[in-house]
């Protein structure tokens, strides 16, 4: 080993046995150290200036550079006089560096809020700095696709396709939306229709199913009966079951059952999702047997056990599931087994728009960003209810 | 005293069936509570994997009644179907690549995320969450791979002089899979990625603490040692999902690379399914597709189950 490398093992554990002993002192009270506590008002309004300020220079030298572009270019084309302006490249660099004082600025302000107040002890700084700014990285990456729908749904035709493409437009507008309404409004059955049938659909789909399922959950989860472990057990396996594998003889029981073409195909299925159960069981296996045990020496009925008991103490769970269930019911098409156009579905209305080629870019961009704002909006708005669920997924052996 | 064995097995048997008829008996109620549940399940979920079974040994074309031709269907399908062997090849390129990264990704992001403050970790899982619930804003992928000089990647690679000419990205075989792999990945953060977020946050504090105090040195110590055992009902979980959307493959490729793609380098088991059961209308070939669909996964599962039970210990 070199020296180097044994004067660096030493700071490690050096460094390393400084924090242990803190964090012992901590743990036994001797110590009250707070951090220096950080002015957030000053800090938020400085940081809110120099952004500001850096942005209004990156946008005035955007302005610049393209007046000047323009002005060189027609004297070039001989359509002005005048002398050729020069000073595009100073503006160039103010540009550059504006963006990566802004990066910087940003990175730094990011590192300082990420960071936790009180850190956990084997935690180190390059760590923590080498993941966050691998997470900023990826974060961007996922975020870029939707941010660039939304971007380009935004965007007038003449930027669509132009050479080299932006990613952001210069003139932002509303056109593809309009646009989209008048096709929507030539389509052979009338735009309102789809959705109705799908936040019908949607909402019937969701309401039965967390009520079925739900049952289904409270007696699996507290009563001990025979064949529930086994019921379980089957549901846990069906979880992998995609539509595809049993599209087929679904569709052929479907008919058999005389339900084909209508919204029941879509809405009694989706009755029986068994994520929908699996969620709901495993929160109900949570709440205390006693609860349910008082209830019953009190002489309620099952029935008043699971809807006045049970179901007001699991609100996240029940939430969580709705959340799943209209996120699918939104988003199936359901081609294969509706077949009048007046009750197909908005996605499947919205795909065939997307289907029209270059000619409706704009307007398949528009329609991708109306479908994913509804359960992206729906997700963010629950999120917590979601995360206090999904904390009580995980499958026992 | 085999025969005494035998008398006494059954005895117990029989024994136990009767405990358990007059606990039935007893709970009648927890049928009651269960039935709805079961008899939609038994319907769209369970009798149609036994249907498909079934139709799989047979020739069925939905306007005749089924023939039954024993093993013809699975005979056909592995000697003389080409196009099905490169849907399996494609089918597991893909499940091997985005299936483990993306269930490894999904846990690593929790986990890093995991220690943000609030505010922050929640547009962290809002921005990683989304795509996989954004319903088909994958379409716009075809635009960023669009195959002239105005797709965005094209034109971006053509600025910078790394290709001089534009690249068919979803129209070359060559390329058709590793698109369909980036957006598959891009997808893959789904419930097992919330699943593995929420249980972390809730990784009791005293056993890291526990662990500090026992000389756990480095943040990837915490994870093997701690982390990593406490979180194994969410891994189990999450695995199950990822099999899931690994396998099922399906609408991607049929968006982006068109259906049929270019020499079938986009074909998956999913689409070829698809392609029998829906537009040839051979649904006893496509059943046993989707049987054999079916029994890969469910393979595949136990045997990643039994490898996730084995973690941390």
């Amino acid at each position: 080993m070199s020296k180097k490398q044994v004067r660096h093992i030493e700071q490690v554990k050096s460094a390393n046995r400084a924090d242990q002993l803190r964090f012992l002192a901590e743990l036994r009270g001797e110590v009250q150290e707070e951090a220096p506590q950080l002015n957030v008002k000053k800090f938020l309004i400085i940081s809110l200036i120099v952004v500001a300020i850096l942005v209004a220079g990156i946008l005035v030298a955007g302005h610049q550079i393209t007046a000047i572009e323009d002005r060189n270019y027609q004297i070039e084309q001989g359509l002005l006089s005048g002398d050729i302006d020069g000073s595009v490249s100073y503006w160039l660099l103010g540009r550059v560096i504006a963006i990566a004082l802004l990066a910087v600025y940003g990175f730094f302000m990011l590192v300082k809020l990420a960071r936790p107040k009180r850190r956990k002890p084997n935690r180190s700084f390059w760590g923590d700095l080498g993941i966050y700014i691998m997470l900023a990285i990826i974060a961007v990456a996922m975020a870029f696709p939707l941010v660039f729908s939304i971007a380009s749904s935004l965007k007038p035709l003449d930027e669509l396709f132009r050479f080299p493409p932006k990613v952001f437009p210069s003139h932002v507008t509303f056109d593809n939306f309009s646009d989209l309404v008048v096709t929507m409004g030539q389509s052979w059955v009338p735009f309102s229709r789809y959705l109705t049938n799908t936040v019908f659909i949607t909402l019937a789909g969701t309401l039965g199913h967390v009520i079925i399922a739900s049952m289904a959950a409270f007696v699996l989860a507290k009563y001990d009966f025979p064949g529930g472990k086994l019921f379980f057990s089957i549901v846990v396996t069906a979880l992998m079951f995609s539509g595809y594998v049993t599209g087929i003889p679904n569709y052929v029981i479907m008919s058999k059952i005389g339900i084909i073409d209508t919204y029941w195909a879509i809405i009694l299925p989706a009755f029986a999702a068994p994520i929908g159960l699996f969620l709901m069981k495993q929160t109900m296996e949570s709440l205390p047997t006693a609860l349910i045990e008082a209830a019953h020496i009190d002489g309620a009925s099952e029935f008043r056990i699971f809807w006045s008991i049970v179901m007001p103490n699991v609100k996240p769970a029940w939430l969580t599931i709705m959340i799943f269930s209209v996120q699918s019911l939104w988003n199936t098409n359901a081609a294969t087994v509706i077949y009048s156009e007046a009750k197909k579905t908005l996605v499947y209305a919205l795909q065939q728009i997307q289907a029209g080629g270059i000619a409706r870019a704009g307007q398949a961009a528009a329609v991708t960003v109306i479908v994913m704002l509804v359960p992206i909006t729906i997700f963010i708005l629950n999120q917590s209810q979601i995360l206090d669920t999904m904390a009580s997924s995980g499958l026992k052996d | 005293m085999q025969q005494s064995f035998l008398t006494r097995y059954s005895a117990m048997k029989r024994e136990k069936l009767r405990y358990g008829w007059a606990k039935a008996k007893r709970m009648k109620v927890c049928y009651l509570f269960l039935l709805p549940y079961a008899l939609l399940f038994l319907t769209f979920f369970i009798l149609p994997i036994a249907t498909s079974i079934y139709y799989s040994f047979t020739y069925y074309n939905i306007l005749e009644p089924p023939r039954f031709i024993g093993f013809q269907n699975y005979i056909n399908l592995i000697l003389q179907d080409e196009v099905f062997l490169t849907a399996v090849r494609n089918t597991f390129v893909i499940a091997v690549i985005t299936g483990p990264i993306g269930y490894i990704l999904s846990f690593l992001f929790a986990w890093f995320i995991n220690e943000l403050p609030r505010w922050l970790r929640t547009v962290a899982v809002v921005v990683f969450y989304a795509p996989s619930i954004a319903s088909n804003a994958f379409f716009i992928f075809s635009i960023i791979f669009r195959g002239d000089a105005y797709g965005y990647l094209n034109s971006f690679l053509l600025q910078f002089g790394l290709i001089d000419a534009p690249i068919l990205w979803l129209l070359d075989p060559k390329y058709i899979l590793p698109v369909i792999i980036v957006v598959s990945l891009w997808m893959s953060m789904g419930a097992g990625f919330l699943s593995f977020v929420a249980g972390l946050k809730g990784v009791d504090h005293a056993l890291y603490e526990a662990g500090y105090v026992d000389g756990i040195r480095n943040r990837w110590q915490e994870l093997y040692f701690i982390t990593l055992p406490q979180m194994k009902p969410m891994l189990l979980f999450g695995a199950v999902m990822a099999i899931t959307s690994a396998f099922n493959v399906c609408d991607v490729p049929r968006a982006l690379a068109g259906y049929p793609s270019t020499d079938y380098a986009a074909r998956t088991i999913v689409t070829h399914l698809f392609d029998y059961g829906f537009s040839r209308f051979e649904m006893g070939y496509a059943s046993a597709i989707a049987t054999v669909l079916f029994l890969v996964m469910i393979l595949c599962n136990k045997a990643i189950q039994s490898m996730l039970r084995r973690v941390g210990t």
